[in-house]
């Protein structure tokens, strides 16, 4: 990885060196073409002031211009000929355009190799930015699940506890194992999207049949955890999308909208649609934690986990990837995803858009 | 023995992560402490706010304020309680930087339950012989050139009349000092006095604390009077200068 570097950066230093002396050979080039010109006007000066000397001490107009013959006489005047002076003007500035255009080329075409050089260097530091840091986010998302582990399997050990604790204990450990597991799922499903290894098909899917699916396989969960699944979605929408994908984009949103009221300590879930410009929305509407309102654009990013601090001591594991896949797969099926919450405790609400499909049911 | 120090030493756990939050609040009840949550910085720092503990327990990477900046917080307040820190990260930079934010311990997850619990045991121990030795209106104050030094309020007021607010550790490395008063202290013996056994990787670290006190408390800490250099073995402490 690092010889690469230091041949892009060699190849900056070389590129900015050359268009530094293409500047510099630009100035002296043109510096030199006007000192040529100003030295041959001294010179023709001279002869014109010389041609004018031989009038006043009697030469004829005629004997002038054979010994000078870019000196013109009228009446007792000698000057230097139009036409000469035009020849001067003209090639000082054909050689001056002449450098201009040349190195102006130069230049630009040296800019552009500067900027595409930079470019792909600033992109490969970020990009070994995100690497490290996605490694320590990593690293530390499994080692808490780990210490937890651990954890429970010394005290196991060292405190030999009653049954019941015991039972407690082993459901928390089968719980952080679940937990790793969708870890590495989501971290290689995530890898996935990020590299772009994902075709979806675009088919038309009837939203909410595809909604009530992932709910009735969420209904058990919800109901032991106090909160109730209200949907009020429209029939008939059809979008177009990957069906998997879009099982996956609704099943993360409502994982997390159960996580979130789950710790709130019960509550609510609202699914409802709505019919825009060429696209079908799905709003899911809960009455849970919430979340600082400025903290509503970081919810999509990698490993942000804005409602593990309102959770406290319930059971809220997220493993920060769910809502990026959400957001990567909406992209890829050239829909939408948004967020809102007017604070912490107030609930949020979360608006999922795709393509309208036009097939809709008799 | 005092009716307080019969009472079970308090621990503030500050853990984002349920499970490993209950595990810890759990081992350490059945060890006998008193056990209070939280889960992420505000909470501990409100709950602080209102209350006392002889240990915080604090998770480095805490959503909001982290666990640094919690700790960091306190200090700046005044707060002198001791804290561990648990951590999915542990090299050694930064155990360095969790010691420099105020910090008395570090422990990298996963960690080992009796691991844990000795080294809570080792910080409240510390904190007790402290707590022990500061107790009497006669060893709560050490006067020294000009300097007085109040252990109980980590508050001191140097030769030049200027206030000084110590650090813990600055306060207890004073403290063992103080209790040899001129004997020889090895970097060792302040070492696992005052920072336990592993947690910093050299000795260097008592000589740079000893240049600290030096700063606050010597008239020229170029010519040291007070805090002596006892060259390959470590530091001897006069109350009253050599003449």
């Amino acid at each position: 990885m690092k010889s690469p570097r230091v041949f892009q950066l060699t190849a900056l230093a070389l590129i900015v060196v050359s268009a530094v002396q293409v500047g510099w050979w630009l100035f002296d080039q043109r510096a030199y073409t006007i000192e040529k010109v100003n030295a041959q006007r001294s010179a023709y000066a001279a002869q014109t002031a010389a041609a004018q000397a031989l009038l006043d001490s009697g030469a004829s107009p005629g004997r002038v211009r054979e010994v000078l013959p870019q000196i013109v006489v009228s009446g007792a005047q000698a000057s230097l000929a139009p036409a000469v002076d035009q020849a001067l003007r003209t090639e000082e500035q054909r050689r001056i355009n002449q450098y201009a255009w040349e190195g102006g080329f130069f230049l630009l075409a040296l800019g552009v190799c500067i900027a595409v050089i930079a470019r792909a260097l600033s992109t490969e530091a970020r990009v070994l930015e995100e690497q490290d840091s996605f490694l320590a986010l990593v690293s530390h998302q499994f080692k808490t699940p780990l210490a937890s582990l651990q954890l429970s399997l010394e005290t196991l050990a060292l405190r030999a506890p009653p049954p019941q604790a015991a039972r407690t204990l082993i459901d928390r450990m089968l719980t952080d194992i679940a937990r790793m597991e969708a870890m590495v799922t989501q971290i290689l499903e995530s890898v996935r999207l990020e590299r772009g290894r994902v075709e979806l098909r675009s088919e038309p899917l009837q939203l909410r049949a595809a909604v009530t699916r992932v709910v009735t396989q969420l209904e058990e969960r919800a109901r032991s955890e106090r909160i109730t699944i209200a949907n009020s979605m429209a029939p008939g929408l059809y979008v177009m999308s990957d069906a998997l994908a879009l099982d996956v984009v609704v099943r993360n949103v409502l994982e997390n909208a159960l996580a979130a009221v789950s710790a709130a300590g019960g509550g609510s879930i609202d699914l409802s649609t709505r019919e825009g410009v060429g696209e079908v929305e799905l709003l899911v509407k809960d009455s849970g934690v919430g979340f600082e309102p400025a903290a509503g654009a970081r919810l999509f990013e990698k490993f942000t986990r804005l409602g593990a601090a309102a959770a406290g001591g319930s059971a809220y594991y997220g493993t920060g990837l769910g809502l990026y896949i959400v957001r990567r797969l909406m992209e890829l099926s050239h829909g939408r995803v948004a967020a809102h919450s007017d604070g912490s405790g107030k609930g949020a609400s979360f608006v999922l858009a795709w393509p309208a499909a036009q097939e809709r049911e008799p | 023995m005092s009716a307080e120090t019969t009472r079970p030493p308090q621990v503030l756990v500050v853990e984002d992560d349920p499970h490993l939050a209950a595990g810890v609040r759990e081992n350490l009840r059945a060890e006998g402490y008193q056990v209070s949550a939280a889960s992420d910085g505000e909470q501990a720092l409100a709950w602080l706010r209102d209350n006392e503990c002889g240990l915080i327990v604090l998770d480095v990477m805490l959503p909001g304020i982290d666990g640094l900046g919690v700790c960091r917080t306190l200090r700046e307040q005044g707060n002198n309680t001791p804290v561990l820190f648990l951590t999915a990260r542990g090299d050694p930079a930064d155990r360095v930087r969790g010691l420099e934010a105020g910090g008395d311990d570090y422990l990298a997850k996963p960690f080992h339950l009796q691991e844990f619990l000795l080294r809570v045991r080792a910080i409240l121990r510390r904190w007790d012989w402290y707590r022990n030795a500061s107790a009497t209106a006669a060893t709560a104050v050490l006067r020294f050139g000009g300097n007085e030094v109040d252990f109980r309020a980590f508050r001191a007021r140097s030769w030049n009349g200027e206030i000084q607010e110590l650090t813990e550790k600055e306060a207890m490395i004073l403290k063992v000092l103080a209790e040899h008063l001129g004997e020889i202290v090895s970097r060792e013996d302040l070492l696992e006095r005052v920072w336990g056994y592993d947690v910093f990787p050299s000795t260097r670290t008592v000589d740079n604390f000893i240049l600290r006190l030096r700063k606050r408390f010597e008239e020229d800490p170029a010519n040291p009077r007070h805090f002596l250099t006892v060259w390959g073995v470590g530091y001897r402490f006069l109350a009253e200068s050599k003449p």
